[in-house]
């Protein structure tokens, strides 16, 4: 079978493919016949119901508190999963950094990125943002860090241990959370009663907040050391 | 019965938290690991024991029904869990089986145990999450955790192939997740909610292009979950790729649990009826059985012990689901009990051989010579569940297969009951082929059987462990074997479930 006829063949097949998959999802009904009930639900009682001002932190934190834990366990799984794969002796030595007037302006900014992190944990429930997105962006600055710095300038600093200690931490502080809604309110992860106050200040929403330090630990330090176990090498991969 | 059942909840978090505990146990010794790992999957397994023993007049009168709500119980979003006696059945099983794959790994695992215990509890944590879900979304979330979970455990031993199993592994894993999100987002478009029992009640709403749709996604997603013919190329890579206890999991425990969603999807959520309806039924059973036959017919040719092992897992589990969907009361008996019996020989199987190639060079046939004569205890045993897994009449493999073979007849389909009947006949041909290498040379050195069992003395001595697990499944398979009434209750009460999916509609529904 010649070139020609291979391609002709192949674009036969994904075009009958293209055209199978278009008839059936043109069925799909528009969104006009979309079922709104769960999210006018939402937003008449949500606020009452959890004291959480942004909504979908409430439908994450308190709702489906129980998917958000399943989520952030992959989270932990993966993290544990690619430790266990990739974890290598070796950290590269050759990076030095970039230049002097990077490492100093990263290293005025860096406390306001921290700053901006923190800020997003923990006003997960009162504006867009939560512990996902806030952990995310404590990770950017170790990754920044190895960038600018020096891969090795990190790692001195936050060991791998000081790392999973914190990432375990923030797991077991959304368990101990879940567990102690059994307690206290009789249900895994109920919004904890004795926490709530006035809608709109910090600490207020229950144990919403708290969860989101939990989670944005957890991910900070999770994807950190996802970040560290890549760049690692081994002794025969070359410099 | 009360609303809120705790221990529905406990049998998911308790692994979560020993997980997290595990990660911290760096500085452990062995020996309290270990501990540890054996005592957190004690107590679950003592928790299912207590639900089927508390309410054994419940789950005899088949009104056996527990139920647990997460978050606020008047929203229409609410998360449920659900117990009936299906999933009791299920989780019995499969929390005995982990059970002792966790007594044999702790014996097993030699290197970096606090990540393989984590991983192992996550992965025992999202099988009890999903066989006790009554939520498709969290039913999602755990089937894709169980893939991301066990793919770090397949390339455990950090060599190429495992690197490559575990990359195939996690690709179709991966990709039958996506046909499973697309039909669970398509049921959400059209229904507006994700509870099962709610999507039961209105399916047939839908319209029929749209059902096709759903229904063949699903079919999609779990197709290549099990390992059934056109997609199966991934099952015996990564089965044979890891560690014993890992095989032991992945073949024996974690593709029961697949055919325990594809009932639970099928016969609760979306009734049978469409299947027949929409002319699926015939042909997923078809290709069920030209899976079955195929699976037996590749592990002729396998040379690599594990890789054989994993083979005949495909037929078995091609025949099994081929049985499930005849859609009789006789069918499902065949169906449960050969999924009992496949649970404990196939986990048997992989760990027998996990101990008898830790002496080999490789895994390869030529490589197994005279390894019946240094290790005879352990290879009888393995030969007493070749033979099971075969038919033989006093094990448990005989009474499953003549239920799967009778179910066949009855319902007058010869070709289903050709391919149980030449499964066993060629499985004979390549178990026979092993046992007659292991045979080969004699040496001079090995123990007689008479020796090995005086040396048993210390029955849980930590040195013996490893056997004394096989030794277990292997009692289990004889017992079991000549005393299969037993499961005969438990196993009419789950099927009493698949033919009356109401009751569960209705009770989750109502509380």
């Amino acid at each position: 079978m010649n070139k020609l006829v291979k391609k002709t063949l192949i674009t036969a097949v994904l075009a009958a493919a293209a055209f199978a998959l278009y008839y059936n999802f043109s069925l799909l009904p528009g969104y006009q016949d979309l079922e709104k009930g769960i999210s006018d639900y939402i937003i008449t009682y949500g606020l009452h119901d959890t004291g959480s001002l942004n909504l979908i932190t409430a439908v994450l934190y308190d709702y489906r508190a129980f998917d958000s834990l399943g989520e952030s366990t992959v989270i932990f799984g993966a993290v544990s999963g690619i430790v266990l794969i990739l974890s290598r002796k070796m950290l590269p030595v050759s990076s030095k950094g970039l230049s002097f007037i990077v490492k100093r302006t990263l290293g005025i900014m860096t406390p306001f990125i921290a700053l901006f992190g923190f800020y997003v944990i923990t006003h997960g429930h009162l504006s867009p943002g939560g512990g996902f997105q806030g952990g995310v962006i404590l990770a950017a600055i170790s990754i920044i860090f190895s960038i600018v710095y020096g891969s090795a300038f990190d790692y001195r600093r936050y060991s791998p241990q000081t790392k999973t200690v914190l990432e375990t931490g923030g797991a077991l502080t959304f368990l101990v959370i879940g567990l102690a809604g059994i307690v206290m309110e009789g249900a895994f992860l109920k919004n904890l009663g004795f926490l709530t106050a006035e809608r709109g200040t910090l600490i207020s929403a229950g144990s919403i907040p708290y969860i989101n330090i939990g989670v944005g630990f957890k991910v900070g330090a999770g994807l950190a050391i996802i970040f560290y176990s890549m760049i690692q090498k081994t002794f025969e991969e070359d410099f | 019965m009360s609303l809120m059942n705790i221990e529905l909840i406990l049998l998911t978090v308790l692994p979560v938290l020993i997980a997290v505990f595990m990660c911290f146990s760096t500085n452990f010794n062995r020996h309290s690991r270990n501990f540890i790992a054996v005592m957190g999957v004690g107590i679950e397994l003592a928790l299912v024991i207590s639900l089927f023993v508390l309410n054994f007049e419940a789950v005899k009168n088949s009104n056996f029904f527990l139920q647990y709500t997460l978050g606020y119980t008047d929203t229409p979003f609410v998360i449920n869990l659900a117990m009936d006696n299906l999933s009791l059945f299920f989780s019995l099983i499969v929390t005995s089986a982990i059970f002792l794959i966790v007594i044999f790994s702790t014996q097993y695992i030699t290197a970096k145990e606090n990540i393989y215990f984590a991983l192992f509890f996550l992965v025992l944590a999202s099988i009890q999450g999903s066989i006790l879900t009554a939520d498709l979304f969290t039913l999602y979330l755990f089937i894709e955790a169980i893939t991301i979970f066990t793919t770090p455990l397949i390339s455990f031993e950090k060599t190429e192939e495992t690197t490559r199993a575990a990359m195939q592994y996690l690709f179709y894993g991966i990709t039958g997740g996506v046909f499973f999100f697309i039909s669970m987002i398509l049921i959400y478009f059209n229904l507006g909610t994700l509870k099962m029992a709610a999507v039961a009640e209105s399916f047939a709403l839908i319209s029929t292009p749209m059902q096709l749709t759903i229904i063949i996604f699903f079919l999609l997603a779990l197709i290549i979950k099990l390992g059934i013919f056109p997609i199966h190329f991934w099952l015996p890579r990564a089965h044979s790729a890891c560690p014993a206890p890992i095989s032991a999991l992945l073949s024996g425990v974690l593709l029961k649990v697949y055919l325990y969603i594809f009932m639970r999807l099928f016969w609760t959520m979306i009734a049978f009826d469409f299947l027949v309806e929409l002319h699926l039924s015939d042909f997923v059973l078809n290709l069920a059985l030209v899976s079955s036959l195929i699976g037996h017919v590749f592990a002729l040719q396998a040379d690599d012990l594990k890789k054989m092992l994993a083979y005949s897992s495909i037929g078995h589990i091609g025949m099994i689901l081929a049985v499930l969907l005849l859609n009789t009361e006789a069918a499902f008996y065949g169906g449960l009990l050969h999924i009992t019996a496949h649970l404990m020989m196939k986990s048997g199987l992989f760990l027998s051989s996990g101990y008898l190639l830790q002496t080999t060079l490789s895994h390869n046939i030529n490589d197994l010579r005279g390894i019946g004569h240094t290790n005879r205890l352990v290879f009888a045993a393995f030969i007493i569940i070749c033979l099971g897994t075969i038919g033989m009449p006093p094990l448990i493999g005989f009474v499953s297969k003549w239920y799967v073979l009778l179910a066949f007849l009855k319902a007058r389909h010869f070709f289903g009951a050709f391919v149980a009947a030449a499964g066993s006949i060629i499985a004979l041909i390549y178990y026979l082929r092993y046992i007659s290498h292991a045979y080969e040379t004699v040496k001079e050195d090995g123990k007689s059987i008479k020796e090995e069992l005086l040396s048993l003395k210390g029955f849980f001595s930590s040195t013996n462990k490893m056997k004394s697990v096989i030794y277990i499944f292997t009692i289990l398979i004889i017992i079991f074997g000549l005393g299969f009434k037993i499961l005969e209750m438990p196993i009419n009460t789950a099927i009493f479930e698949l033919l009356n999916p109401e009751k569960y509609i209705e009770l989750v529904l109502g509380g």
